[in-house]
């Protein structure tokens, strides 16, 4: 029998010990890799391509659910979180299988055969990792750092430093003050999650860092058009231009 | 409510002064009008005005009654001078049938009452106002009082709300995966399991029984501390070292109880959770000039972008200081070569 390649995803000590103690029981079960932090454990993903990844979420560096983010292996996920409420209900709303720390081997036993029942479906039925992130409600607090993925260059982005998210296609195109990055992500989710009164969406594939913008003319017959002080030009919808006009009062 | 002259003593002789006064007015006024019989006048006026002092200080009760809050202005007119005419035609004719029995065979008094009798109807009415108008006043002056006093009260319960909300907020994160850890130890290490148990039940106790803002020693809340970080350890295990540096001579300073407390939780959120490398909490404590100086500072990693908190740990202690010290306790910030320090300066001679 083919064994299932397992990572463990966990930045404290303790609790690999005894997440790894439990699955001595499970034979079919093999743990190729251990991390303790979310860029290791990113490059572990990519590494041995692991058909199973227990994913703690809080974790130094990056965490598990910015490694999800920018992971494009498919494994089946177990989450492990102690006490994160607002993760726990986001999972139970999707079906997503999470461990709650500590939890009895019993737990982890019913999640592992959930796990091998879809890694025996084959892994076209795996949902992808995007999906599963892109069916995550937002943060409960704003968003404060973007994650991004070149290659295998993993970069994180501090709000602070993003002037202008632009739709493409399925993509985004993250414009910051030292370049631009492309990620798989819906403008929906960062109309949600940036920071509301420093963020506007301008127009259907804009959203703009209010404190960006140099000026806003007025462009054709009921358009305008916002020249940002880096000089770019972003078109401005109608409903853009009325969403401009009640964050900025004028 | 209460009585406003039965209740209080000196309150009840300053009533019957000035009844006194009103009736040395009376008799004077009725010798006036009639023209003589000064003795029946005087006798009058204090037995009329001794019936009516006894009617007054009962016509509290209804009094009371119809300035009850729901009464309307309309209502409460027409149930005054109901009142009144009620109280003031009782006090005529009962001071008509006592007077004749005092003064036996007086031939005078049916031409003394009929000369004064309007005179007394004013009386009547006039005192009846001084009355009402007294109530008034009084109930004016105790509802302000007691306002004022409800106010204080509901400050201070305010106050303390907040201080206990301030106080007692022990991470959930930081209880389950410390028993996360206890469940692993119990495989790997049962000795290491039942310390932390112990360590844990300790930190536990300690701050789940300071449920009032009374002050600790320095001692007992750096005990605390070390209890907690121990914990801490054994889940973070190298990423985590500790520092003391704290002058003997604190030691017995009285500080408020788990004030550190959100300091240590943040150094280890934003220093041991973003880092994979180790992290180094450092506590020196020195007196300063009437104060003690505390200082809790912490090395971070400066790629960790995230490390922004929601700023909820150290409001809640500036919070805490300015109720409990109002301006006379310091807390500043520094971040400086990837140290984040946290000092608090507070008056040495802290008592609650």
């Amino acid at each position: 029998m083919e064994k299932i390649k397992t990572v463990i995803i966990e930045d404290e000590a303790p609790a690999r010990e005894i997440l790894k103690h439990y699955l001595k029981d499970f034979p079919e079960i093999e743990i190729t890799e251990e991390c303790a932090d979310g860029f290791c454990g990113l490059k572990a993903i990519s590494f041995s391509k692991p058909d199973l990844v227990f994913l703690d979420i809080q974790m130094p560096r990056l965490t598990g659910f910015e490694l999800i983010e920018v992971m494009t292996e498919k494994p089946v996920i177990i989450f492990t979180t102690a006490y994160d409420q607002f993760a726990i209900k986001a999972f139970e709303l999707n079906a997503i299988d999470y461990l709650l720390k500590p939890f009895p081997k019993e737990r982890l036993r019913s999640a592992v055969k959930k796990a091998i029942e879809k890694i025996g479906k084959g892994r076209e039925e795996i949902t992808s990792p995007q999906d599963l992130i892109e069916k995550l409600p937002g943060t409960p607090s704003p968003l404060n750092r973007i994650v991004v993925r070149k290659g295998n260059a993993i970069s994180l982005i501090p709000v602070d430093q993003l002037k202008y998210v632009e739709a493409q296609d399925d993509y985004v195109m993250i414009h910051h003050s030292t370049g631009k990055a492309l990620k798989q992500q819906t403008m929906k989710y960062y109309e949600d999650n940036l920071p509301g009164t420093d963020f506007v969406r301008v127009h259907r594939s804009y959203i703009v860092k209010v404190t960006e913008i140099n000026r806003i003319e007025p462009y054709g017959k009921d358009n305008h058009i916002a020249i940002l002080k880096s000089g770019e030009r972003l078109p401005v919808s109608r409903a853009g231009y009325k969403h401009l006009k009640d964050e900025l009062n004028f | 409510m209460k009585h406003p002259v039965l209740e209080n003593r000196i309150r009840f002789v300053v009533w019957w002064l000035v009844w006194l006064f009103l009736a040395a007015g009376q008799a004077l006024l009725y010798y006036y009008a009639y023209g003589s019989f000064v003795n029946i006048s005087i006798l009058d006026a204090v037995i009329s005005l001794l019936i009516y002092s006894a009617l007054a200080l009962s016509i509290w009760y209804p009094f009371a009654f119809i300035n009850r809050d729901k009464t309307g202005p309309l209502n409460l007119v027409m149930n005054l001078i109901i009142t009144g005419a009620i109280s003031i035609t009782f006090w005529i004719l009962i001071t008509r049938l006592i007077i004749p029995l005092l003064l036996p065979g007086n031939e005078d008094f049916d031409a003394y009452w009929s000369a004064t009798f309007p005179y007394r109807i004013g009386t009547g009415v006039f005192i009846y106002s001084l009355i009402v108008l007294t109530y008034y006043l009084f109930m004016s002056l105790t509802n302000l009082s007691e306002k004022k006093a409800r106010e204080a009260k509901l400050e201070s319960l305010v106050k303390e709300t907040e201080l206990r909300m301030l106080r007692s907020q022990i991470n959930p994160h930081f209880l389950f995966n410390s028993l996360n850890s206890v469940s692993s130890l119990t495989i790997t290490d049962p000795e290491k399991a039942r310390a932390m148990v112990i360590k844990l039940s300790d930190f536990m106790r300690y701050a789940l029984s300071r449920k009032d803002e009374k002050p600790v020693t320095l001692r007992s809340e750096l005990e605390n501390l070390r209890l907690y970080l121990d914990i801490e350890k054994v889940r973070f295990g190298e990423r985590l070292s500790i520092e003391e540096h704290i002058d003997p001579g604190c030691m017995e300073t009285k500080i408020p109880v788990m004030l550190l407390q959100p300091l240590y939780e943040n150094a280890i959120k934003h220093g041991v959770y973003e880092s994979t490398e180790k992290v180094t909490i450092t506590t020196s404590v020195s007196p300063s000039d009437g104060f003690i100086a505390m200082t809790i500072s912490n090395n971070f990693d400066p790629e960790a972008a995230s490390a922004k908190g929601t700023g909820t740990g150290l409001s809640n202690v500036s919070r805490r200081l300015e109720l409990l010290y109002g301006n006379r306790a310091i807390l500043k910030t520094e971040k400086q070569n990837c140290i984040f320090t946290v000092r608090i300066y507070i008056p040495a001679d802290y008592a609650t």
